[in-house]
């Protein structure tokens, strides 16, 4: 009987261990990862700041709601600034002491927040890892190459975006081509289409084939970037210290971007603009466009719904594939006291946790590994074109003067293009000016 | 009671120095009363300007602390081809968007001061643009300088091409200089309309009288008397013209090729864009010196007249 009553004890015993572990487990299913460490149990409050984009907003404050509901002793304020706006408003609050615990800004910024001393490399314990490379390890090679610092870990992208070509399909089959077999593989072959899609009246374009961006310094860095390593050049060296903008390659790929765009644009006639940068694309007015996989939402809610295809970035040497990727990431404030870096920290982990709901609602693609195989994914429109792009991508460069840089390309682009100027001299210009800034 | 009349009468000589005649008590009055104001000006105007001037002398990006390097960031900005274009861009933009609103100001408000049919709405309809926020005006113009926009269009009702207007570093900053003489006029007008206003009628009765005509009455009666409402107006369009920001920020962003990039625009963006806020600030105080050097100059030019 004793035998029998301690051998029920054991079995009750052994029964809430069990159903105790399937809460635990229940617990970890909602948050994706049980956290090794112990979270402050007293009341804490963190600000958390990021851009402006509907669907993103959206999601981060089911997010912050969901987060709450796990741990009613955090409050989460949100602060949501447009995306030019927010690399200035965080340096200045950053400057007075009133800066977020989450910062969100676009990764080639985070160089400079890093030099100031204000980023908190990410916290292992939070993460479940040992090290930055088991860190690492859950991304695609190359995918923390933007928060990476002296070996450590500061940022976590919540979107890689590729640089894929977009391509009307309707424009496209008016021109008796079809998306598939005659999309462009090299700049060539680009070049080689325009005359059977660009369309003009007198002196009127109607239609254009194909178009760089003309409406932010940063995307025209952010397209020569790409165009420069395609030709085996670089734009900066990696530490950013030196700038390489009058290089044979450069000199090479602003070239190409001057013949494409004589042959296949019209820069002088564009509604794009910095906060609707596809307009031109989702008018129908240009049948070719680069951009990420973020455009994807916009362009299916325009009248081309689905009606369009996306192909890999086109190359100088297809056999020497080069792409650029860019994102943003979230970033930690150094000097917040410890419990709030906590928090902060595993906020982020748990926003992170899901990438195929960041791809769902808001678009996003995070330079995670598996993100492929997920369902969501799978339903994406041209998910593994943009992820195979991603994979031969470097990242936007990274300098404390990226504004600045960006400013000089831009101003040699613009006056190649639109003053007619001799692309080394607009290049010797833009060197002698980034030497200048540099040296600075 | 000796000692309180001793001490009563040696208390009133020991103020007699500090009293106040009716004038100085109404000074003094003046100033307790403007106190609060002077105060405020002194804070939030004042301390700002010499904050300003001093990170003019150092290197400072927000977030490390200021590094003292004296006059660097004026020897540097004299040399800069970027500086010294943003103020060429600046100086194009004012005297060709200033001069015109002088012209068509007082000819507006000299139309208005006429007995004219619906003068109140016309005035009204006038003035609008004066109302319409900055940034309101930049985005409608900018679809009216589109290709297919309401400007080329009635450039191709006489048969004319298509200009890229906002895309063309020839053609942008005249765009932009046509939106800021658009949105001035009205304003100036007002002001040139009130001095008009204040020109007794005899004056041109008298003239009339001696056989003056319009041109005559112009010139001798309504020019001389204006003096003071158009040094009012030159001094304030200049200061305005100089600090013009928004409309450009909007429309073209500086571009193409630093064409509209104008030197409040270029201040901006070197503070808080590549967070240079010594070399911003030195620009500053260049545009402070320029638009005072101008100020002083058009004030002693005027007085110079009035002198003679």
């Amino acid at each position: 009987m004793r035998l029998f009553t301690r051998f029920l004890v054991v079995i009750l015993l052994v029964s809430v261990t069990w159903i105790c572990g399937l809460a635990v487990g229940a617990g970890t299913a909602a948050e994706s990862a049980k956290p090794a460490f112990a979270l402050p149990t007293e009341n804490v409050t963190i600000e958390v700041w990021w851009h402006e984009y509907g669907p993103f907003t959206a999601y981060v404050k089911e997010l912050i709601e969901a987060y709450k509901k796990l741990h009613p002793n955090v409050t989460i304020n949100a602060t949501i600034a447009s995306s030019t706006d927010m690399n200035q408003k965080l340096t200045v609050a950053l400057a007075a002491g009133t800066g977020p615990d989450i910062m969100d800004a676009d990764a080639s910024y985070y160089v400079a927040y890093y030099s100031k001393g204000v980023l908190e490399p990410a916290n292992l314990d939070v993460f479940g890892v040992k090290s930055y490379q088991e860190l690492a390890a859950h991304y695609v090679p190359g995918g923390l190459a933007s928060g990476t610092f002296d070996g450590k870990i500061y940022t976590l992208p919540y979107q890689g975006n590729s640089m894929s070509l977009f391509i009307n399909n309707k424009l496209f089959a008016a021109a008796g081509l079809d998306p598939k077999k005659d999309a462009p593989k090299t700049w060539k072959d680009l070049v080689a289409l325009c005359p059977k899609i660009r369309k003009v009246e007198g002196k009127r374009t109607v239609q254009k084939a194909f178009e760089f961006p003309y409406h932010s310094p940063r995307w025209q860095l952010q397209d020569l970037q790409p165009l420069t390593e395609q030709f085996g050049g670089k734009i900066l060296s990696d530490d950013g210290k030196t700038a390489y903008l009058n290089s044979p390659e450069t000199l090479k790929a602003l070239t190409l971007w001057r013949d494409v765009t004589r042959a296949c644009g019209d820069p002088k006639n564009t509604k794009s603009t910095a906060s609707n940068p596809n307009q031109d694309f989702v008018d129908s007015f240009t049948a070719m466009w680069i951009t990420g996989p973020w455009a994807t939402p916009q362009v299916q809610a325009s009248p081309i719904k689905n009606d369009f295809t996306v192909v890999g970035l086109p190359q100088v040497d297809p056999s020497k594939p080069h792409t650029m990727v860019y994102g943003w990431a979230w970033g930690v404030n150094k000097n917040r006291p410890e419990k709030n870096k906590i928090v902060a920290w595993d906020f982020v982990r748990f926003m992170l946790s899901k990438p195929d709901e960041w791809l769902a609602k808001a678009g996003f693609v995070q330079p995670v590994k598996g993100v492929s195989e997920t369902e969501v994914a799978k339903k994406f429109p041209f998910f593994n074109v943009h992820m195979k792009d991603v994979q031969t991508a470097t990242w936007y460069i990274r300098s404390e003067n990226v504004n600045e840089i960006a400013q000089t390309v831009g101003r040699a682009v613009d006056s190649v293009v639109y003053d007619d100027a001799d692309p080394k001299t607009a290049l010797d210009a833009a060197q002698a000016a980034a030497e200048k800034i540099l040296k600075k | 009671m000796r000692l309180g009349a001793s001490v009563s009468t040696k208390s009133r000589s020991l103020w007699k120095p500090f009293r106040l005649n009716i004038a100085a008590k109404q000074a003094l009055f003046a100033y307790v009363i403007l106190l609060p104001t002077l105060a405020i000006i002194f804070i939030f105007r004042f301390l700002p300007m010499l904050q300003a001037f001093y990170i003019s002398l150092t290197e400072y990006d927000l977030i490390r602390p200021p590094r003292f390097i004296w006059f660097a960031n004026f020897i540097d900005l004299v040399q800069d081809p970027l500086f010294l274009n943003s103020a060429r861009v600046s100086i194009t933009y004012v005297v060709f968007s200033c001069a015109p609103v002088w012209v068509l100001s007082l000819a507006l408000a000299m139309l208005f001061d006429r007995e004219i049919r619906a003068k109140n709405f016309f005035r009204s309809a006038a003035f609008m643009p004066v109302v319409m926020p900055a940034v309101v005006n930049a985005v409608v113009w900018t679809f009216m300088y589109h290709q297919d926009g309401v400007v080329n269009t009635i450039l191709g009702w006489f048969g004319l091409d298509p200009i890229p207007w906002l895309r063309s570093s020839r053609w942008a900053l005249w765009a932009v200089i046509v939106i800021g003489i658009w949105r001035a006029t009205p304003y100036y007008m007002i002001i040139f309309l009130a001095g008009l206003q204040a020109i007794p009628q005899k004056y041109y009765e008298a003239a009339q009288i001696d056989g003056a005509n319009r041109w005559g009455q112009f010139r001798h009666i309504t020019l001389p008397l204006l003096k003071p409402t158009m040094l009012l107006v030159m001094v304030i369009s200049v200061i305005v013209a100089m600090k013009v920001f928004a409309v450009p920020l909007i429309m073209t962003g500086g571009g193409p090729a630093d064409s509209t990039r104008v030197l409040p625009l270029f201040i901006y963006q070197t503070a808080f864009e590549f967070f240079k806020m010594g070399r911003a600030a030195a620009m500053s105080v260049f545009l402070f010196a320029a638009v005072m050097i101008f100020t002083v100059f058009q004030i002693r030019l005027f007085s110079r007249g009035e002198d003679r």
